[in-house]
């Protein structure tokens, strides 16, 4: 048994794309026995502000997380920010910027459904929608079914929303990075062998994307991930030793969205860390918040 | 349980796809999960993370017909070493193709003019293609030349692995239609042959022919005379277990010339042995299985007996670095121990007893095996080593012997004639005085070692003690008539040699002379 007990460093709450509120996952966390946990949820900081204060004795550490979705000339990648101050300016900003593009998409999307097929909404709905933290494709969906529009979430999505396809806008790596930095935290490259997410990315072509990032000031790569084989995971961890980053651990739990188990990370807790593993908890350990009274 | 997995899995759809996954698999607790990917075209970074999470649920699963692009896929990222992954396999038709070998395994058809199928006799083969890829794979690394196999085919109702074999010829091929040719065949036969033998193979890696030759032995036991057969099972155990490499059926079809280069093919009975284990099967191969009907050679071979004999011999011959007929035959009769042993077993396993040819040859190899039991204490052999009665008649076989050993190692023609002289004042000593008036026998090794290059000879006899060694030196200076008979001899050897020492051990006078070269 390793020394640092049962961790889990991704997953995302009803802030983003999650099904749990901030309140249901930390019942999650704690029963599934995780000692350090962090929620990561696109775009936004606002858990990493609420979990904190729900902490109470006896229950683990938490870390502050973020998920950026990232776009260059070069691709896609999604970057995991921890243990920043959560409000500091260089991260709001770069959360408000991601947040301003998802909005012009959101509003984009809308325009679209009611020029082509005449779908409007009453203001104060359409308020609601664009006030929430991270709206997207399953919130108009749910939507669209409330007003009849479609009689399911899916075939709001399939038959509707997917007709138009733009191209996507992002905020760039080195924003995203230097947001982080900037407010003290660590910047680590999520899932790297899926690259966004459906991607399959591997030998020279990960190398380079990785001294790319290292450029802009990544620190730390996610080597355990809930996704990968045992193949996947040495490549990573092999790509750490050589570029002396820190290797992560997270499962992506989405709560209902996707069969992901919290604290499924790939990491087996009977072995032996990496060292680079060990040296990313230490320095958690100091940014970590843990609940009153220990 | 099966599931058939379709088209695309991507982003776009893998949520749908698990779920209907999971629905399907629903009620079906405990069975183990197949997915068959035969309608598969495409899979996606999402589509993976579906199967991995059906892993974790069912650690039993396995993937089914899966084409050559997704399993590349499944390859480049783990999957195929987290769960058992199995191709959907091309068909090839061998119908009409020329065979160019044949093993006990497996037939080799030539496809079209760089391809190769090696299609294997049993339909259940997938276990013995993944053996044969990995021992041929160990092979390659221990630095055996060989052809590995790029793909795995359905041939009829069996399998095949296809290699590239480019411009290729078996040896078989080459002695059946260039007799002219033996002598290079040979030449190159051996080399491989020693080449096997010289690499060591880490434990555990390959099986242990020594087990298999026992089994053989052991099946025996019901079939000759009570002491013979136990004989027979010492002789087999008394071999000491090798880690060196053998092929287990090294004939000349196995053996193919590609451009300018050898190359050693059908691995799948690749094993560790004492190499008498190898030299009994070659003997099957080109004496051995024909020996009764002497036109089973051509169909196999495509060559004669007479060839196959010939071929036998001469490799036998450059095999243990000697022409020395004594020594030959003494080895041939050991290799024909196991290998009459192993042809009686398959004789009765296949034809029976009550057939007709199975009862002649039968009678014919048990015949053989029963003379050659009586006459032999041991299955071991040393190439440098000749052992012959101590009589002076015999020097020149042993001058002939050790001459043959010094060439191939190199020796200057003046050190093999100084060495000659040494050789010949110990051995004529030996004839003369070590069993006198009695005849016994003389063991003569050669060894040639290190680096500087250095020869060592052994005699050893069994004869009345004496330490040649033992008198002082003789006075050159005296005249021939004043000088003792036969201390100049001694005194000549130990001018020569570098160095010259004598032991008397568990009977035996051993003298061994040293000379660098």
């Amino acid at each position: 048994m390793n020394d640092f007990g049962k961790i889990d460093l991704h997953m995302h709450t009803t802030i983003s794309d999650g099904t749990d509120t901030p309140e249901e996952i930390l019942a999650r966390v704690k029963e599934a026995g995780i000692d350090l946990f962090s929620v990561t949820d696109h775009d936004a900081v606002k858990s990493s502000r609420i979990i904190p204060a729900l902490l109470r004795r006896g229950d683990p550490a938490f870390l502050s997380g973020v998920e950026f979705s990232c776009k260059d000339e070069e691709g896609k990648y999604h970057i995991l920010g921890y243990g920043y101050d959560p409000d500091a300016a260089a991260i709001r900003s770069a959360v408000a910027h991601g947040h301003q593009l998802r909005m012009k998409k959101v509003t984009a999307r809308l325009d679209f459904l009611a020029s082509e097929f005449g779908f409007r909404f009453p203001r104060e709905e359409l308020e609601r929608l664009l006030a929430q933290d991270n709206p997207g494709k399953p919130h108009i969906g749910n939507l669209m079914v409330k007003y009849g529009y479609a009689s399911t979430k899916k075939e709001a999505i399939d038959r509707y929303i997917n007709q138009i396809h733009f191209r996507s806008e992002y905020i760039r790596p080195e924003e995203a990075i230097q947001g982080i930095l900037g407010a003290g935290g660590i910047p680590v490259l999520a899932h790297p062998s899926y690259g966004s997410g459906d991607q399959l990315i591997m030998g020279d072509e990960m190398g380079r994307r990785i001294r790319r990032l290292m450029e802009y000031g990544l620190r730390g790569l996610e080597g355990f991930y809930s996704g990968f084989t045992g193949k996947l995971c040495r490549e990573i961890l092999s790509f750490a030793r050589r570029y002396d980053l820190y290797v992560t651990a997270g499962s992506d739990y989405h709560g209902e969205n996707k069969l992901v188990a919290l604290g499924d990370t790939g990491l087996d807790s009977a072995a032996e860390p990496p060292e680079e593993l060990r040296k990313f908890l230490s320095e958690a350990a100091k940014r970590a918040a843990y609940p009153a009274g220990g | 349980m099966t599931v058939n997995l379709k088209g695309r899995i991507d982003s776009n759809n893998a949520a749908q796809v698990e779920k209907d996954i999971l629905t399907e698999l629903q009620g079906s607790s405990g069975q183990p999960v197949i997915l068959d990917a035969a309608d598969l075209q495409y899979i996606s970074s999402a589509g993976l993370r579906v199967i991995l999470r059906l892993k974790k649920a069912h650690p039993e699963l396995r993937i089914i017909n899966v084409n050559s692009e997704v399993y590349e896929i499944l390859d480049m990222t783990g999957f195929t070493e987290m769960m058992p992954v199995e191709k959907a396999y091309r068909v090839v038709s061998v119908e009409g193709c020329e065979e160019i070998g044949r093993g006990a395994n497996g037939t080799i058809y030539r496809i079209d003019q760089d391809n190769v199928v090696k299609v294997y006799n049993n339909a259940d083969a997938l276990a013995g293609i993944q053996h044969e890829r990995e021992v041929a794979k160990l092979a390659l690394v221990l630095g055996i030349p060989t052809a590995i196999s790029y793909d795995v085919v359905k041939v009829g109702d069996s399998y095949g692995s296809v290699f590239e074999l480019l411009n290729a010829r078996s040896f078989s091929k080459i002695l059946a239609n260039e007799p002219e040719k033996m002598d290079w065949c040979v030449q190159e036969y051996v080399k491989m042959l020693k080449t096997i033998h010289g690499t060591l193979v880490p434990a555990g890696k390959l099986p242990d022919m020594k087990e298999t030759v026992l089994g053989w032995a052991r099946f025996m036991q019901g079939y000759l005379p009570e002491a013979a057969g136990r004989k027979l099972l010492a002789l087999v155990e008394a071999v000491p277990h090798d880690d060196h490499m053998i092929h287990g059926d090294y004939h000349t079809k196995n053996l193919e010339l590609q451009n300018d280069e050898v190359l050693l093919i059908d691995m799948d009975t690749l094993a560790v042995g004492h190499p008498i284990f190898e030299l009994a099967s070659m003997f099957n191969s080109f004496v051995g299985y024909s020996e009764l009907d002497h036109s089973v050679i051509r169909k196999f071979q495509g060559f004669d007996f007479e060839t196959g004999s010939s071929f036998w011999h001469k490799s036998l011959a450059a095999y243990l670095g000697t022409n020395n007929q004594r020594k030959i035959k003494e080895v041939e009769n050991k290799a024909r121990i196991i290998g009459y042993t192993r042809l009686i077993r398959r004789s009765i396993r296949r034809k029976g007893l009550e057939s007709e040819t199975g009862r002649a040859e039968i009678a014919l190899w048990t015949e053989e095996l029963l003379a050659l039991l009586a006459q032999t204490d041991t299955l071991l052999f040393h190439a440098n080593e000749l052992e012959l009665e101590a009589v002076t008649e015999n020097l020149q076989e042993v001058q002939t012997f050790v001459e043959d050993h010094l060439e191939a190692s190199g020796c200057s023609m003046k050190a093999q004639m100084q060495i000659g002289v040494a050789v010949e004042e110990i051995f004529v000593n030996i004839a003369n005085y070590a069993y006198h008036p009695d005849k016994g026998n003389a063991t003569v090794r050669v060894e040639v070692s290190g680096d500087p290059v250095c020869v060592t000879i052994t005699f050893v006899d069994h004869g009345v003690p004496y330490d040649p060694l033992a008198k002082d030196d003789p006075d050159v200076t005296l005249s021939a008539d004043d000088r003792e008979i036969g201390g100049l001899g001694i005194f000549m050897t130990k001018r020569i040699m570098d160095d010259v020492a004598y032991e008397y051990k568990d009977g035996q006078n051993i003298l061994t002379l040293k000379k660098n070269l």
